[in-house]
């Protein structure tokens, strides 16, 4: 790379960002050579973020900044003053956020919010600025520049948004990018639309770029450097090269064994036991010794130092302490494989279902007549056996959630047919449902809204057996049932919000279960979890599909997930199924230009590799 | 001796009974208890609520009516039917006999021994002021009273810091060691506050007028310390009164939706579209002529007021219980979209189960902000319409008639202050307390509130 | 845009129809015409006749919504439901107790309480908004919490006594303006600074905190991060950004109010003797004048659902979300 050998274009030295007793940043430090993408990697709550606020001097008003320095070309930027700093901010970094649908001023149209930064950095007003900023719309790819100055956040969609929302940070032209997970918010294909844009602009304007980001495809695709961060910590940084090939940190070596491509079908994943520390625990050690399969004696009291290896790889583990030699060669143990047992023998398909139809009226005029349809489901057919996984993949919007509960009766089918063990249930309501809905129970996406906050594990758990009246045994089967999704019977007594993402989903599954279901549905059962609880909960489906015998309907957007899972895969695309068929031959072979798009957009750090 | 109880009693012992029961449900569910605590922890909080609970002890000790048992008729024989007072009285009442009875003959200036009013002598030499007939009657030379009175308010203060010393001590060594996380410190100083101010004013209250006398010679005190639980009535009955309705209604727009959603809508569109202050005005008129036209309903006066006061607070709740079910609403909407509303939903559970099980315990802390949050405003417009005329009967003591009875006499020269300072600031210590614990509660309740 | 303005407008018609209704349950089926006739006579002069009188005075006399042995049209028409409730749709009020019409009253007397009402409507909006911002900008400091405090105290404080408080200590210990009273053309001003300066402070807290709490939540937005990682002031941020976004929840509730101006405040009006709708209104319901409070009733609620309309259309115009769908 050109740039190696130039003067840094930000320093962190040594950062600390202190709230109440927690230490969000811990010591950070690293550096961004003008040109060169830095990503910050991990998982959620790590701190990431929040360094990339204090670099910008924008932490909420609970943070402050303890310790350590940010160098920004040759100022200091914690010795700004406020107006100093403004100029900075916009002018010399800009900035992108996760969520582009809340990060844009709702009543501000996007020329104005355009225009407020080249008005501020370049001074320019008027004529000029309106052509200025039609020229950023552009240059970020968005269609229609001209009549998109004048458009409202609430037109554009979620890609155009984030479009016109890097426009924005790029309108006082800074020299370092700042983007906090600038893709997580977005749809697979425009992920990969978006992030190649970035690359793009970076690349033409020689900008210096700061990502974070919780995704190890994103860190591959667009990185020079890495930094993996833990419990506000940095572990590893590394070139990018060097990091994919040989992660060091027993934490960057975990978070790619637990990824579902890395294992092959059969086999469990990796993952990480425990949690990530409370914030507010004080340590003396490493953080990631209670979860580290390699701790040694003193790793839970000293804390590391930084070890160099081979290039300009640095770690921070006592594994690569040159004093302790021959730990350093520790690998990975190799995934373990599944006793897969003879699948259940399917005696004909458990779901059936043939042109299922959801329609949402649109309603105008003065009247509130109903004037057509939105088509949500649009006549979608497919059949699932008894022990088998389906997946159903499409992006948000293309309606795999509204058919998931349109064949649970949640929300009323406008038209076709569902057939659960032989039986016609559309239709039915009432009393005439409940024996169905013994067969079929639903695992929802968000752990934290899909268990009520005011109820015991327990109740929630019996909620199930109550209504259909399996009241056999209950405080038995519920220990049981905890037990059998990784928890302890005594929980049981406990309120929600005593529970991590993880756990939670683990409580959602045992309520699905408690009734005896044949068949779940699972709605992106994994996709607000990080990814070592991701590996926890897929094997814990895997482990009860072997066990019980149960049928899966897998709504997701996430192939990898996918092709861990899934025997037979259909694509959704706008209320429609575009292909269907087993998974080896849709993901080998896609034959729909959507599915393809799909799978080229879905990068995956190890496909090449594996 | 009979007890007798009013409507407007039960309802306030429900009440008290009610948020008794519910601090022990709160006790027992782990998330209403970490609220509570944040409660507990806050000074603003511990104070406002202590201050609150002085006033909650003296309206309850208001609440307990009786009528008195007449001496029986002489010559009449045993077997005779007993005989009971007319006037129903309070344990309150029974505590401040001195100054209910001891009434003078027109305004007396606090703590005076004389009258306000010139009158003519008793014998014809001119006109003076003359002595009262209770307040400083014990001083043979009325000119000692200031010494009296500051020798007494000095035993009032010395006592009253003693037994708040040994109250801060018992507080300090036995409770704050259990509970270390309560804000002991607000308490106590708190309690410093009234138990001095209280001590003082017991001190003195045997024989003289603390805070005077009004027009007709009525001890202001004991007009001042009635007026609270008509205030307490006002800002707790109405809420009772307008929960049931506002909880039931506002659920139910908010998850069944079309057109039950729409009936309730337009139900409480029209209550809102009519001025508050005119549709109570106009239901209060009604209310006068129905109660008018049934005298033999009402056993005495009391009861008569007492009826009075419930349709105030009955009409005060409909025409405000709209905002609450708004909102209650606009809550059920978005947890009706929940997750876990949906499993329950996929289990076949029944709409009303969902309701009270999933529904209702979430948004508890709406009705609970907004109980609290509206106490201080009824209790203000309690004081506006016994102004204009269509708020408590005008024999109910309250804030309103005292002001309404009090407002001229500023104008008067020299100027008559006290009722109406006395009014002010017992309201205004009441109003501020439920604000700043309204203001407490909210913080601790509300979720947004949390994260920022 | 226009359709949806319609629409809310047409909305507005069957709550008057309610709040008609309501009206007339309230006032001829809760009490009959001759409950109200023997409180309104007292009890001494109470007769058959001395209540036919009254009733027929009043108009009181007739079936309340079905005349039967009338003819014709005359079997709907000629009823208390018909000429006092239907009526008021056409904004015939009828008589008051002293004989005046109530239409021509409220006519002259909304004047007076228009010159009140607006410039204590403006003036407080302004100060209040004012004030809020100005804690906002002060946020978590120590003067944003005595700020915080004052308004609590502000608000615990009963009007009443902002009233007697204020004319004592202007009128009648400084002297500076006549306690009570109105005068013509310019000379009214004198007469009116006091009552709207007592308006204007009595609403402050209250108004400020509540402005306070809607700026704050605003300003925790995500857009707000944006505008300040775009290098903006605080003071640009606070202008350009939080209060546009904020407006659209004050709207809400300062809209919908402005024309219930017309109806004045009942307290200011009765306490400073300003012939005015509020004085209008106190005076009928102390001398339980049943057909003046009927008219206000209606005429307020004719005007809420004019600010209810009023609303939305002040929405379209801050909110392009609702302007341009």
């Amino acid at each position: 790379m050109s740039a190696l050998n130039s003067k840094p274009l930000l320093r962190v030295n040594h950062l600390s960002v202190q709230i109440g007793a927690g230490r969000p940043v811990d010591d950070v430090s690293f550096e961004i050579k003008p040109g060169e993408t830095f990503a910050l990697l991990g998982e959620s709550g790590c701190g990431k973020s929040m360094t990339a606020l204090a670099v910008m001097r924008l932490l909420p008003p609970a943070a402050r900044l303890t310790a350590g320095g940010v160098t920004y070309g040759d100022e200091e930027l914690l010795a700004l003053t406020e107006a100093e700093m403004r100029a900075v901010r916009g002018g010399g970094i800009g900035m992108i956020f996760q969520e582009p649908a809340t990060s844009l001023n709702p009543v501000m149209s996007i020329g104005r919010q355009i225009e407020e930064v080249l008005d501020l950095h370049l001074g320019l007003r008027g004529g000029p600025a309106r052509q200025r900023a039609r020229e950023l719309l552009e240059a970020v790819g968005l269609p229609e520049a001209e009549r998109r100055l004048d458009e409202y956040p609430f037109q554009l969609s979620g890609g155009m948004k984030q479009r016109a929302m890097i426009a924005m940070a790029l309108a006082g032209e800074p020299e370092l990018l700042i983007a906090d997970e600038p893709t997580t918010a977005l749809d697979v294909t425009l992920q990969a639309q978006v992030l190649d844009l970035l690359k793009e602009l970076q690349l033409e304007r020689g900008m210096g770029m700061l990502l974070i980001t919780h995704d190890l495809g994103v860190v591959e695709r667009m990185a020079d450097h890495v930094g993996v961060m833990y419990a506000g910590q940095l572990v590893e940084v590394a070139p990018r090269e060097q990091f994919f090939a040989n992660p060091a940190h027993p934490y960057s070596r975990k978070l790619f064994a637990a990824l579902p491509e890395r294992a092959g079908r059969g086999q469990r994943l990796a993952t990480i036991p425990g949690l990530v520390p409370a914030l507010d625990v004080k340590h003396t050690g490493c953080r990631f010794t209670p979860r580290c399969s390699e701790a040694l004696d003193h790793c839970g009291n000293t804390l590391p130092e930084w070890f160099g290896m081979a290039g300009a790889q640095q770690v921070r583990c006592h594994l690569f302490d040159p004093q302790q030699v021959g730990l350093n060669t520790v690998i990975m143990s190799a995934p373990t494989a599944l006793v897969e047992e003879p699948r259940v023998a399917s005696s004909g398909p458990l779901l059936e279902v043939r042109d299922l139809q959801v329609h949402f009226p649109i309603r105008k005029g003065l009247l509130q007549r109903t004037v057509g349809h939105v088509p949500a489901v649009d006549g979608i057919s497919f059949s699932l056996a008894a022990g088998r996984t389906l997946a159903l993949v499409g992006e948000s919007g293309c309606g795999k959630t509204t058919a998931g509960k349109a064949i649970l009766q949640l929300i009323a089918p406008t038209g076709g047919s569902v057939t659960l063990g032989g039986q016609e249930i559309t239709g039915l309501t009432g009393a005439a449902l409940q024996p169905l809905r013994a067969q079929a129970q639903m695992v929802f996406q968000d752990p934290f809204s899909s268990l009520n906050p005011r109820l015991r594990i327990g109740a929630i758990i019996a909620e199930g057996m109550q209504a259909l009246g399996q009241t056999e045994n209950m405080a038995e089967r519920i220990a049981e049932l905890l037990e059998q999704v990784g928890l302890r019977a005594d929980m049981a007594t406990r309120y929600p919000h005593e529970f991590s993402g993880g756990q939670r989903q683990r409580i959602a599954i045992a309520r699905a279960l408690a009734v005896n279901p044949k068949l779940l549905i699972c709605d992106e059962p994994t996709s607000a979890l990080d990814v070592s609880v991701q590996a926890q909960i897929i094997n814990l489906l895997h482990d009860l599909q072997q066990k019980l015998g149960l049928a899966y309907l897998f709504i997701t957007h996430n192939m990898a997930v996918v092709d861990y899972l899934a025997d037979e895969v259909a694509v959704m695309y706008k209320g429609r199924i575009v292909e269907y068929g087993s998974a080896d031959d849709v993901l080998a072979h896609p034959q729909h230009a959507y599915t393809q798009t799909l799978l080229a957009a879905a990068f995956s750090p190890l496909r090449g590799a594996a | 001796m009979k007890f007798v109880l009013l409507w407007s009693d039960l309802l306030f012992f429900l009440l008290v009974a009610i948020c008794i029961g519910g601090a022990w449900w709160a006790y027992r569910s782990p998330q209403l208890a970490a609220s509570w605590r944040q409660v507990g922890a806050s000074r603003s909080g511990v104070a406002a609520a202590t201050v609150l609970v002085c006033f909650v002890l003296v309206a309850l000790l208001d609440s307990v009516h009786y009528r008195e048992r007449l001496p029986a008729q002489p010559g009449a024989d045993a077997g005779a039917t007993v005989q009971y007072a007319v006037e129903v009285k309070s344990a309150l009442d029974a505590l401040l006999s001195k100054q209910k009875t001891n009434t003078e003959k027109t305004y007396s200036a606090p703590l005076a021994t004389h009258l306000f009013a010139k009158e003519s002598r008793a014998d014809g030499q001119g006109r003076d002021y003359p002595r009262l007939k209770f307040g400083g009657s014990h001083l043979a030379d009325p000119a000692l009273s200031e010494a009296d009175v500051r020798e007494r308010a000095t035993f009032g203060l010395i006592a009253g810091l003693s037994i708040w010393g040994f109250l801060a001590f018992v507080i300090r060594r036995y409770a704050q060691p259990r509970a270390p996380w309560f804000a002991w410190n607000a308490l106590i100083w708190t309690l410093a506050g009234i138990v001095v101010i209280v001590s003082v004013v017991l001190a003195l209250m045997p024989y003289y007028h603390v805070f005077g006398t009004d027009k007709v010679g009525n001890d202001v005190l004991y007009l001042t310390l009635k007026s609270i639980r008509t205030a307490l009535m006002i800002g707790t009955l109405t809420t009772l009164a307008m929960l049931p309705a506002a909880l039931l209604l506002g659920i139910l727009a908010g998850y069944k939706g079309g057109w039950i959603d729409d009936l309730i809508q337009y139900v409480y569109t029209v209550l809102n579209s009519i001025p508050g202050v005119l549709l109570i005005a106009a239901a209060i008129l009604m209310m006068q002529v129905v109660i008018d036209a049934h005298p033999e309903w009402f056993a005495t006066a009391a009861e008569r007021a007492d009826a009075r006061l419930l349709s105030l607070c009955l009409i005060m709740g409909i025409t405000s219980w709209t905002g609450l079910c708004r909102l209650l609403r606009a809550e059920t909407l978005k947890l009706r979209e929940l997750e876990f509303v949906q499993a329950a939903r996929a289990f076949g559970v029944s709409g009303f189960s969902i309701m009270a099980r999933h529904i209702l315990p979430n948004v508890m802390h709406i009705v609970m902000i907004s109980v609290v949050m509206d106490f201080s405003g009824l209790v203000l417009a309690e004081a506006v319409l016994s102004y204009v005329g269509i708020g408590v009967d005008p024999s109910t003591i309250s804030f309103g008639t005292m002001i309404n009875a009090a407002r001229m006499e500023l104008a008067r020269e020299p100027m008559v202050w006290w009722s109406l300072i006395s009014a002010f600031c017992f309201m205004f210590v009441l109003v501020l307390a439920a604000n700043l614990f309204a203001d407490v509660v909210r913080d601790a309740f509300d979720p947004r509130g949390r994260a920022a | 845009m226009l359709t949806y303005l319609i629409r809310r407008f047409l909305y507005a018609l069957p709550i008057l129809i309610g709040v008609n209704l309501l009206t007339f349950v309230l006032f001829f089926v809760v009490n009959t015409p001759d409950d109200m006739a023997r409180m309104q006579l007292g009890a001494k002069r109470v007769t058959p006749e001395a209540i036919e009188k009254w009733k027929v005075e009043r108009g009181y006399d007739k079936p309340l919504l079905w005349n039967a042995p009338a003819p014709g049209t005359d079997k709907v028409t000629n009823t208390i439901f018909f000429e006092k409730s239907l009526s008021m749709f056409a904004f015939e009020f009828g008589q008051a107790d002293d004989g005046r019409d109530i239409l021509n009253e409220i006519r002259t007397r909304m004047g007076p309480s228009l010159a009140i009402a607006i410039p204590v409507f403006i003036l407080g909006l302004w100060s209040a908004i004012s004030f809020a911002l100005l804690l906002v900008f002060f946020r978590a400091t120590y003067l944003d919490f005595a700020g915080v405090v004052l308004c609590v105290a502000m608000m615990s404080i009963s009007s009443l006594f902002y009233i007697i408080g204020g004319q004592w200590l202007i009128s009648k210990v400084w002297h500076l303006v006549p306690i009570s009273g109105l005068g013509s053309g310019l000379d009214a001003t004198r007469f009116l600074i006091l009552p709207v300066v007592i308006s204007v402070i009595g609403g402050l807290g209250g108004a400020a905190r509540w402005y306070r709490t809607i700026f704050l939540e605003e300003s925790n937005r995500d857009y707000v991060r944006t505008a300040r990682a775009k290098g903006l002031s605080e003071l640009a941020v606070l202008f350009r950004h939080v209060l546009k976004n904020a407006m659209i929840p004050i709207l809400t509730g300062v809209v919908v109010v402005i024309p219930s101006l017309f109806l004045g405040s009942l307290l200011i009006e009765s306490f400073f003797g300003i012939p005015g709708l509020g004085s209008y209104t106190i005076d009928a319901i102390n001398a339980q004048d049943f057909a003046v409070v009927r008219a206000m009733v209606f005429i307020g609620s004719v005007l809420y659902i004019v600010g209810l309309w009023l609303t939305d259309i002040s929405y379209t115009l801050v909110d392009p979300r609702i302007r341009l769908s």
